[in-house]
Formats: structure tokens, sequence, C-alpha cells
């Protein structure tokens, strides 16, 4: 995250145009048009990115990416491209100013998380007022008619208490080795039933999970729309908690794209570790399998590959063989596990026809492994998927494997 | 980026939206057409317009209404063609074949599939293996290009010394000519005599006779089996003679790949496994078939080399397999470590010929003083051939223009071609006439000229202007 514009020229001219990323594109696979696929705004940015009049070509190409990585994964050159798309939105955002929502919202996030705080409780006690729960799922569709919202959106069913609350009445356990543990926004405001999870597993690991309340967002969504000042000193400010903390080498995460954000930090404290969940339980898997022991799960399961996870960190093993060791043959997989789910960030909220159509192959390929249970180490894909879920009517729900994990190890 | 208003432009989108055209099928403006202006040759020249049909019938609209303006116009598949085929003119309509992407029918009978030009390669391989067959032409951007491109450049792939190439697929064609008439050849008959052979003489036109909209493909059947070996030999003789050896020998490998010296010590560090340090030439054998037989022959192949080779690994899961194609799939990013730039040439010899190119090229590459890296198809004589250079020192970018003219000297000297599977393009078409005659060559013109008489489709490619 620290291209220069020296290095973007160098990287828009590794790009030979070989056609590459047409075959992984999300955005390109929908609409079938060149200016949306990686080489086709890669060609925009490099004719136009000096010129201060932006075509509505060059912002809807530029504004047309999930930051997915596919493109960068597939890329033989080694083009870095979603550096390049976030510096097009950063240089988009000074010339023509940041979308107001966003811009509040970024306020809010970088000054006063814990005010958002009170703002997502606010609104998990009115929720009811304006949007019903949906049989069988952990969302909720609305009520009436609201201006600027798709009548179909699911959204999370907000909690009443988010993971600090819960945190409260938690008794630590010193005598376990420390870890800090990296919540993430979603997990802590939207599904703190997964942070919990997390604890849990951590301590029967022997970890006593550290929760600074002073970690803030990892920074990755300001990043993507191009606000490079919020986003420094959001990761300005959690580099302060890590170091802080400096004497706990080991900080994990339950979210796929704060650890892809969290390990793309410069001036991580030295020997500062980020490591995914999957990845860290990996590690003591010999201790997670006495654990375990012969407990397995008897639903189908299947499993999706987050973006921020298999290309931004290339961890794609780890949560298999969890999941093997879990379910075993009840652990299926379904066909592209790879493809992006349509959810990008906030991609899903402001282009939602798109994400839509990228979503609806996605629960095609989940429906068509009969599982019961569709699992996904990101609670962006896991709110995506259950709303794919409900708009297809499909009988399967989206969980954290951490949650599937806690719940076998919690049974007798 | 404001440009003027053309009034032409303006005039056709006026038409095509009355005639039908939804605006997504229209790109207009002048930063969405240099989308459509390029390949991965490194060019970009923004046309004039470029459209998306969705069907034969608006394919045949557009060229109706081109022909009544005099445009010219250049059909366009995937645009990851290697030698500017789809390179357009500034006053030239894009046609691009992108939306025209249903499978039409797969005949599992006749193992015939029907397609339109916008499928992608990978695609079909994918939907017709999931019913046990195969679609054997595997260009190395067969999961991106389309069928339509491939046909027109006939595109191969390593599979190619076993299975041939696109065009020994292709059953039967649609097309529309440039005036907007339809032309069909071809059918689904195994032996089929009546008339002259238009389909074969689509096949590779390279988007200069006609606008293909339905293909009809030869299927064959799924293999059981595949089985991959690598073998590292000590000079690019022994491994010539491993190869004919092996076909000699009745084995008859799906891929020989080989990588030169220069290839091995660009991907040498990145191998999951160790190569024997005297090693010059590795070959990258891949059997297909029942599994009895590929067995039998893997067998053979081991017998007949472990000897003469100094390294013989097979492949025993497809994990192994993956292993042992990184030393291929790697290539390309790892040469591009040994300088900036590449000029790159798909030539082609007589199997036979391989050595004598090889060494013939080692010795212009000091003559030069610019490395010179092949690879590519020791099964069927094609060879990639990439001169390393940094084109922004001047002196350099001239001692590489001078090998490419050697390059093909040499070749055409040996009995081979310009182009094995890239076409000539426009990249290529300043060195047609070192290949064939002035009679030829006209010849060949007299045909396109039968087809598209005011030269306005595709115009500026193959033949030098």
């Amino acid at each position: 995250m620290t291209i220069t514009p020296l290095t973007i020229e160098e990287e828009l001219k590794k790009c030979v145009k070989c056609g590459a990323c047409m075959a992984v594109c999300p955005i390109y696979r929908q609409t079938g048009r060149e200016e949306m696929v990686a080489r086709g705004k890669l060609n925009l940015i490099e004719i136009i990115r000096n010129n201060e009049e932006l075509p509505p070509a060059w912002i809807e190409a530029v504004d047309h990416c999930l930051l997915c990585c596919s493109c960068e994964e597939n890329c033989s050159k080694g083009v870095k491209i979603t550096e390049i798309i976030a510096a097009a939105r950063n240089h988009q955002t000074e010339i023509i100013g940041l979308n107001p929502i966003k811009k509040g919202a970024f306020a809010l996030l970088k000054n006063r998380i814990l005010s958002l705080a009170r703002v997502v409780k606010l609104g998990s006690l009115l929720q009811w007022l304006l949007w019903q729960k949906l049989p069988n799922h952990s969302g909720l569709v609305r009520r009436f008619t609201l201006p600027g919202i798709d009548s179909k959106t699911v959204i999370p069913a907000l909690p009443l208490k988010n993971l600090d609350d819960l945190l409260k009445r938690r008794q630590p356990v010193p005598e376990l080795q420390p870890i800090l543990f990296f919540s993430g926004c979603a997990t802590r405001f939207l599904h703190p039933q997964i942070g919990l999870d997390l604890i849990f597993v951590l301590e029967q690991l022997g970890f006593n999970a550290i929760t600074p309340k002073k970690f803030n967002c990892c920074g990755m969504v300001t990043w993507g729309a191009g606000d490079k000042s919020t986003n420094r000193e959001l990761q300005a400010s959690n580099l302060k908690v890590l170091n802080d903390n400096a004497h706990i080498k080991e900080v994990v995460t339950g979210c796929a794209s704060c650890g892809h954000a969290l390990k793309e930090y410069d001036n991580l404290p030295e020997d500062c570790e980020i490591l995914d969940i999957s990845e860290l339980l990996f590690r003591h898997r010999e201790k997670l399998e006495q654990l375990v022991g012969s407990r397995q799960i008897t639903q189908k399961i299947t499993y999706h590959d987050p973006c921020h996870l298999s290309k931004g960190q290339e961890v794609t093993k780890e949560p298999r063989w969890l999941l093997k060791l879990i379910a075993g043959d009840n652990f299926i997989e379904m066909r592209h596990p790879e493809r992006c789910c349509g959810a990008g960030g906030t991609f899903g909220l402001t282009h939602k026809e798109i994400s839509r159509e990228i979503l609806k192959e996605k629960t095609d390929d989940c429906d068509a492994t009969g599982a019961e249970i569709v699992t996904s180490g990101c609670p962006g894909c896991i709110l995506q998927l259950t709303e794919g879920a409900v708009v297809s009517k499909s009988s399967w729900q989206a969980e954290h494997p951490i949650t599937l994990l806690a719940e076998l190890l919690r049974s007798k | 980026m404001t440009e003027p208003t053309n009034p032409l432009r303006t005039q056709i989108v006026t038409r095509l939206l009355a005639l039908g055209f939804s605006k997504e099928q229209i790109v207009e403006t002048k930063a969405a057409r240099s989308c459509y202006g390029y390949d991965a040759t490194r060019q970009n020249i923004e046309p004039l317009l470029a459209l998306l049909p969705e069907n034969e019938l608006q394919v045949k609209t557009i060229l109706k209404l081109a022909t009544e303006k005099g445009l010219k116009i250049f059909p366009r598949g995937a645009g990851s063609g290697m030698s500017g085929g789809s390179i357009p003119s500034h006053d030239g309509i894009i046609v691009s074949l992108t939306k025209m992407k249903r499978i039409l029918e797969i005949d599992e009978e006749n193992m015939i599939a029907t397609v339109e030009p916008g499928v992608i390669t990978g695609e079909l391989q994918e939907v017709v293996s999931r019913l046990g067959l195969f679609y054997p032409p595997d260009p190395a951007s067969l999961a991106f290009s389309t069928i339509g491109g491939n046909v027109t450049e006939n595109a191969g792939g390593p599979r190619a010394v076993k299975y041939g190439v696109t065009g020994n697929f292709v059953m039967g064609l649609e097309a529309y000519l440039v005036n907007g008439e339809k032309i069909k050849c071809g059918n689904k008959c195994i032996k089929s005599v009546s008339g002259y052979d238009l389909t074969s003489l689509l096949v590779g036109s390279e988007g200069t006779l006609a606008i293909i909209t339905k293909i009809l493909l030869k299927l064959l059947p799924a293999p059981e089996a595949v089985k991959t070996s690598l073998l590292a030999f000590k000079s690019m003789t022994g491994a010539a003679h491993a190869v004919n050896a092996m076909l000699k020998h009745q084995i008859n490998p799906s891929t020989i790949e080989f990588l030169d010296h220069h290839s091995i010590n660009a991907v040498r560090s990145a191998l999951p496994f160790t190569l024997p340090d005297e090693t010059d030439t590795v070959l990258l054998v891949e059997i297909d078939g029942p599994k009895a037989l590929v067995e039998s022959q893997s067998l053979k192949l081991n017998e007949l080399f472990k000897d003469e080779a100094l390294l013989l690994i097979a492949a025993r899961d497809e994990n192994e397999r993956e292993q042992l194609w990184l030393a291929r799939r790697k290539l390309s990013p790892a040469i591009a470590n040994i300088a900036p730039h590449k000029i790159n040439e798909d030539i082609a010899v007589p199997l036979g010929a391989i050595p004598e190119v090889i060494s013939r090229l080692e010795s212009l590459s000091q003559e030069i003083n610019l490395p010179i890296v092949c690879f590519g198809h020791a099964g069927d004589g094609n060879i990639h051939v990439n001169v390393m250079l940094d084109k922004n020192d001047p002196d350099q970018a001239e001692r590489g223009q001078k090998a490419i003219n050697k390059i093909f000297s040499i070749t055409l000297e040996l009995g081979g071609t310009l182009s094995g599977e890239h076409g000539i393009g426009n990249t290529k078409s300043a060195y047609f006439d070192k290949e064939w005659g002035p009679v030829t060559i006209a010849t060949m013109q007299a045909i396109k000229k039968a087809f598209d008489p005011d030269n306005r489709l595709n115009p500026g490619k193959i033949f030098p202007t």
C-alpha cells in the first residue's frame, strides 16, 4: 500500500495486454466489456491519468472493480493491479472528491469508531420497525419501501450487543499464552458471535486472546475507495496498538479482508506476525486434532474461498484442512470455489445488479453441492452469501468455519 | 479528453439504435474505444466505433450499413492475438464477437459441437468434458481466447503433436461476406468433397475474407489417462534424437515441449526438483489415451531413455504432474528477468531441422550480442524464439530488428515457415514475401479480391502494404 506515482507508471508499463485477466475477472464475466477488465482499465488509466478531466468511461471502469485480486493472481507479469486501481481512485477523489456518504462514514471510522458502535447499537434497537426477520436466516428484509435501497437487499440483523459489550463479562485467562486478536469491524459490530467463537477456540488451544478496544478499522475499505489519507491514519492508529503490545508477536484475525490489509502494512513491529485463524490452527494441528478427537459434523458442508484470503494471502489449504478435520467426507468442494461472491466490500451495495449476477453463479455452485452449510472465512462473504441464499431460496446457511469448530468443541 | 463530434460516427450510431441495437452494444466514446484498439502486440489504434453484435442478424446489419457507407470492418475475438490480426484503423469499425457466445448444440451421436464464435475455448472444453468428450486444441490463451479467434488464426498448442491444430477440428462454418450476404461451407460428414473446401480457406484467413458466425467442431472421446514425464538431456541434438526415437518406437505423445539452456537457467531455481548441472535441454512429454496403453508407452519411454537422459521423472499423480509443468508455466515471467523487452516469433520448421535451427540461432545470438531464448513444441517443430533486449537502447533495438530478419531467413532456408500458430497479422506482413513468391502471393490476393473486392474487411493484414 505504499506504491508511489513513479512505480505506478512502471506497473502500468508491465502490462502486455495478453488478456489473461479476462479469464478470471467477475465483472468482465458479467459485462463482457473490455473497459471493465483489468487490461482495459489499465489502458484507460495509462492514457488518461494525467488529465484533469476524467471521462465517464474512465470513472465507470475504475469504479467497477471488486478488488478481488483475481486478475492479479492470474497475471504472469505480476502487475499490481489492485494497487493501480486504488491509486486511480485516489486520483479521482483528488479531482472530484469522495462520495459524500463514504466521506461521512470514513470520518466516523477514523475519529470515533466508538461512536460508530453507538450508531450501530441505535440501529439494532430500531431495525425491527423497518425490517423483518427472515425465517432460518440471520438476515432481515425491509418491511416498507425505502428510497435508495433495493427491496431485495438483505441486511444482517444488527446485534443488540457488539463484541466489546459481550467481552465485558469475559474472565481473563492470564495463565494462557497471550495472542492479539484483531476482530475487524464486521465481526465486532455485525457478527460478534464469530469473535466469541474464535476466542473460545483460542482458549481451548491454550491462547489468551487480547482484544484491545483501541484497534480501529483495518483500512481496507478506505484504501479501496481511494481515500489515502484516512487509510494512513487508520494504519497509524492500529500500528500504535501493535507497537504498544509489541511483546506479543502473533496477531490473529478471522476476517479475510482485515488479514489481507494488515499483512500489507508497512512498518509492522519487528517479528510481528499477522495470521489468519486457519493458519494459526494449522500450526497447532496436532493439538487441535486431539481436541476434536472423533467428533464430527454430520451436516454436509462446502467452502467458498474469500478473495482476500485465497488470492490476497494465498491461504487455501489451511481452511480445507480444518474443514476435513471437523467434517471428514461431509466436506464437499463446490465447482469454482475460488470465484468471487460479488460482495467486494461496499461494491455489493453500490452495484447491486452486477453483484447479484455474480452472486447468482456462486449460489448455483453452492446449491449444486447439496450442502447444508456454506462456510467462508470472511464476514463480508458470509453476509453476501446469506443474501444469496435468500434470493435464490437456497436451503443452506452461510457460516464462518470457526463457528462450526467452536460448536463441535462445545459439544459433548 | 473531449473530442469533436464526428458526424459519420453520430450518423451510424443513430442508425444502429433505430435498427434495434442497445447502447451497451455500441462503444462510442474515445476512452472506451481505446479499449478495443489493442491486442497482445502492444499496438493501440482506437477505431471509429466498436460494436458488439449479439446475433448473426446484427452482424449482417453492421456489414450492410458499412457497405452503404464504404467503411472498413475489423472483426475481433478476445483481442489476445500475438500478430496484430485484430488491430483496427482510426476510420474502421471493430466488430467484437464476444457477445455471440452460445454453444448451440453438442451432438453426442456425431460428436460435433456447433458454437458461436465468441465461445471461450476453455469453457467449451469444460462443457464437453462433462459429457466425456474432448476438444483437444489447446492454445496457451485457451482460458480467455475465443473459438472464433482460434479458427481465424488457426491457433495451435502443445497437443498439436498428436491431435493437430484448430483447423483440424473445424468441420464446417457459416460466415458473412463483407457485403452482408451469408455463405455456408462444410457439414457434419466425415467424408465431404463436394466443391472447393471453403472451410479450410476461411480457417487461418485472419478475418480478411468473411466474418464467421457459426462453427462446427469435431469432438473426440476424452482420453482415459494422461501421464507426464520430464527428461533432461546433455544437448539439443540428443533431445531431438529422442523425439525421433519416440515416434519410431510407436510412442505417440500428445505433447512434447522443450526448453533450451537459457530457458532452463531462467526457471531452474523456481523448480521443486533439481536438474543436473550439465542439462542443456529439457523435454516435457505427455502421453494420453486408454489407461493400459498409456502405462505401456510410459514404460517404453523409461526403457528407451533411462541411460541416455540425465534425468527422467514420471509424474505419479496430478500434483506431481503440475510440478513438472511448472518448468514450462514459469518460463514466460522468468525470461522477462533476462532483459526488459523481448521480440517474440513463433517460427516452425520440419522436425528434422530442429537441432540445426537451434544451433544457427545460437550463432546468431553471438553475432548480434543479444540473448536468444528458445522453447516450444519439439514434437511439431514450432519454436518460440525470443530475442531479449532493451528497446530503449537504439543500438539494441536495431540489432534486434536485424536478428528478426535473420531468424526468418534461417527458418525459410531450412524449409520452415514464418508462423506456426500466431498468424501473420500486421506484425509479420512485411516479411511475407520472403516466404512466398510473387505468383503465390498474387494468387492469394486474387482470392482476397473475390471475397472482398474493395479491401474493406480487415485491411492491412497478411499481405505486405
